[in-house]
């Protein structure tokens, strides 16, 4: 990172800013650090959103500047989520269990901690042992490291099978959505191990943060949500500012020339395709202790389709439209789906927001799709007057007295 | 003289339709070749085995000193074996300048991390726009490509194999929807172009052919039917009953 980089791409800089002015701005507007304007719910709502903002950044390298539509980078969010939602509920868990056996007139045996904390976490789907995938849940820095490397992998494998067959276009986003419905499908069930449709939940609680009050806690993992989406930016507009981010781009405009140019494009999109779902990754494992709360529905596929909404609608190929599609539609969303939204009387039918919100959305990308190719992002474009050609456009044609192909063979 | 490209007995056939039929062709390090031949002879399917977009039936097809069988390869290994592929409509990235369109295909390694650690030197820069000057696109460096005529397209196109730098260049019927004069440009960039390489252009035009003054080979129904300079080729009776006599 040199200076003539936020030279040549002054909006990062911008968006760096505006991002410290806003994480400041809601740190002194928080009841923990402030009047407490903004309440710890709502704090917590602003973090979660940061995390979708940084899931965009990664559906728009993937699919704004790489072409591939995947529709199941919440698969990777979600197991992100899951990953470190194991060591959180393990180690509060913990700290419950020995507070009660302390009691008792025999110190208990490590054996019997264990099997108190797996009666606790698995009692509600009916199990009272450990299974497999719980072996690393005690250890943080293990967890932590499986954040990366469950989804990583996961990707690395369906990317590799998906793309060395050259599955492309909507062949290849079907496929994604197949690959996020088994997976939800699968934690749904209760011998997966990771508690069934309950999920893992109680997220919120920190271990060894108990006296540490919630209003705190919130501000700090906004700040960390913050953080990584800062990190993300930078990461992600790095990656498409140089040669890296040309071929890209030649990928998703011609994917053919690409390849006879000399590039190998699966590897390219293997690269992409598995470094976006690391970075879905880390956006889910600062989200759920956040929400407090993961299940299967969350990877569901229609998540993932609402991921690819966004960032349509934010304007896809620049990062920050994807930030601000991703920001603005979610916190709408909050709004209208949480009942704060006034409802309209018309009459004959009052539309009520919780029932409509959804109509609404689906239509506002319909609209945006056909009238606003470029999102919301290409507001920016008219104040600053920049326009692209049409790529998909005919080409300009011959130049005047040009001999026409028919002419040529004769 | 040596061999670059050898060919031998390639078949294919599309849902019986024999596209190739037992072709064989050769084409030495440094020589300017032109392949003619009616709709249909099997011109384009020929380049489409050369670079491994379609995989042959049956038949050979070595490259390079080493005699490497290119069947076994990938499109982005033969392309950087040195096989550079110009198509019939020119396919540039309109998006992008042409400048990065250019460095782009400059010879670098072209694995995705050195390419994403990749940094331009200056002297990345002064072949770019050597090879901008060679293609008379100079002063066009910072547009954008898709604001450029058809037959600068073309020429980028060109320029765009030339920064490869391969050792063997297929270019497609290159003059289609040019002025004179720009076909004449486009003759003079093929001419300098096959001194160091071997360059086989596939044309329909007659005179486009004379002007490259190269050896022809003629392909009907998907094998050779003569080969030899144009006018030995045009004196050739079955050249004339297939071709040039409808």
């Amino acid at each position: 990172m040199t200076r003539s980089f936020f030279l040549k791409h002054p909006s990062v800089l911008i968006f760096l800013a505006l991002l410290a002015l806003f994480t400041l701005g809601v740190t002194l507007m928080s009841e923990a650090f402030g009047p407490g304007l903004i309440s710890t719910s709502f704090v917590k709502t602003l973090g979660k959103t940061l995390c979708l903002c940084l899931v965009a950044i990664a559906m728009d390298l993937v699919w704004g500047y790489t072409g591939i539509l995947s529709l199941g980078h919440f698969a990777f969010f979600g197991l992100g989520g899951y990953m470190i939602g194991m060591w959180l509920m393990y180690a509060r868990t913990e700290a419950i269990v020995t507070g009660a056996l302390a009691n008792a007139a025999l110190p208990p045996t490590p054996q019997e901690i264990s099997d108190a904390i797996a009666t606790q976490i698995f009692g509600v789907v009916g199990g009272s042992e450990f299974p497999a995938v719980w072996a690393f849940a005690d250890s943080l820095a293990i967890q932590l490291a499986l954040v990366v490397l469950v989804p990583g992998l996961l990707a690395l494998v369906f990317g590799w099978l998906a793309f060395r067959s050259r599955v492309t276009g909507v062949y290849l986003s079907i496929l994604t959505q197949a690959m996020t419905l088994a997976l939800a499908l699968y934690l749904f069930q209760n011998d997966s191990g990771l508690r069934g449709n309950n999920g893992l939940s109680g997220l919120q609680n920190i271990p060894g943060a108990g006296d540490v009050p919630q209003s705190v806690i919130s501000i700090r993992f906004f700040w960390a949500s913050a953080l990584a989406l800062a990190l993300g930016y930078l990461l992600a507009s790095f990656v498409v500012s140089g040669k890296f981010g040309n071929v890209i781009r030649g990928i998703r405009d011609d994917e053919a020339r690409v390849r006879f140019l000399g590039y190998s494009v699966e590897g390219y999109k293997l690269f992409v395709f598995t470094l976006t779902a690391v970075i879905a990754a880390i956006a889910g494992a600062l989200y759920y202790p956040q929400a407090g709360i993961i299940n299967p529905a969350e990877i569901a596929p229609i998540a993932s389709i609402y991921l690819a909404v966004w960032v349509a609608i934010g304007g896809r190929g620049r990062l920050y439209g994807a930030v601000v599609g991703a920001g603005f539609v979610s916190l709408l969303s909050t709004w209208f789906t949480g009942g704060q939204a006034p409802d309209l009387n018309l009459g004959v039918y009052t539309v009520k927001w919780v029932d409509w919100w959804q109509v609404l959305l689906g239509v506002s990308f319909v609209m945006v799709t056909l009238f606003a190719p470029r999102g919301i992002g290409g507001l920016v474009d008219l104040v600053t007057g920049t326009r692209s050609p049409d790529r998909h456009g005919a080409d300009l044609g011959p130049d005047a007295g040009a001999l026409r192909e028919k002419e040529a063979e004769e | 003289m040596s061999t670059l490209l050898e060919v031998s007995g390639v078949s294919v056939s599309f849902d019986g339709f024999r596209a190739i039929n037992n072709l064989s062709f050769q084409i030495g390090p440094a020589e300017l070749r032109a392949i003619i031949g009616p709709n249909g002879a099997g011109k384009t399917t020929f380049m489409d085995i050369v670079t491994g977009k379609t995989r042959p039936d049956e038949g050979r097809v070595l490259w390079g000193e080493r005699s490497q069988s290119l069947l076994r390869m990938t499109e982005s290994q033969i392309a950087r074996a040195g096989i550079g592929r110009k198509f019939q409509r020119p396919t540039v990235f309109e998006d992008q300048t042409v400048f990065d369109n250019l460095a782009m295909a400059l010879k670098k390694d072209r694995a995705p991390w050195s390419v994403l650690f990749y940094r331009q030197s200056a002297a990345d820069r002064e072949r770019v726009e050597e090879l901008a000057g060679e293609i008379g696109l100079t002063g066009q460096l910072r547009r954008r490509a898709g604001e450029l005529s058809h037959g600068q397209k073309q020429w980028l196109e060109i320029g765009m194999l030339l920064a490869q730098e391969p050792r063997l260049l297929l270019v497609d019927e290159p003059a289609a929807g040019m002025t004179l004069a720009e076909r004449e440009h486009t003759t003079d960039i093929l001419v300098e172009a096959a001194r160091t390489r071997a360059v086989v252009v596939v044309e329909h035009d007659m005179e486009f052919v004379r002007r490259l003054g190269c050896k022809v080979t003629v392909l009907h129904e998907g094998s050779v039917l003569a080969e030899g300079s144009l006018d030995h080729v045009t004196r050739n009776k079955d050249v004339i009953d297939v071709y040039l006599g409808r």
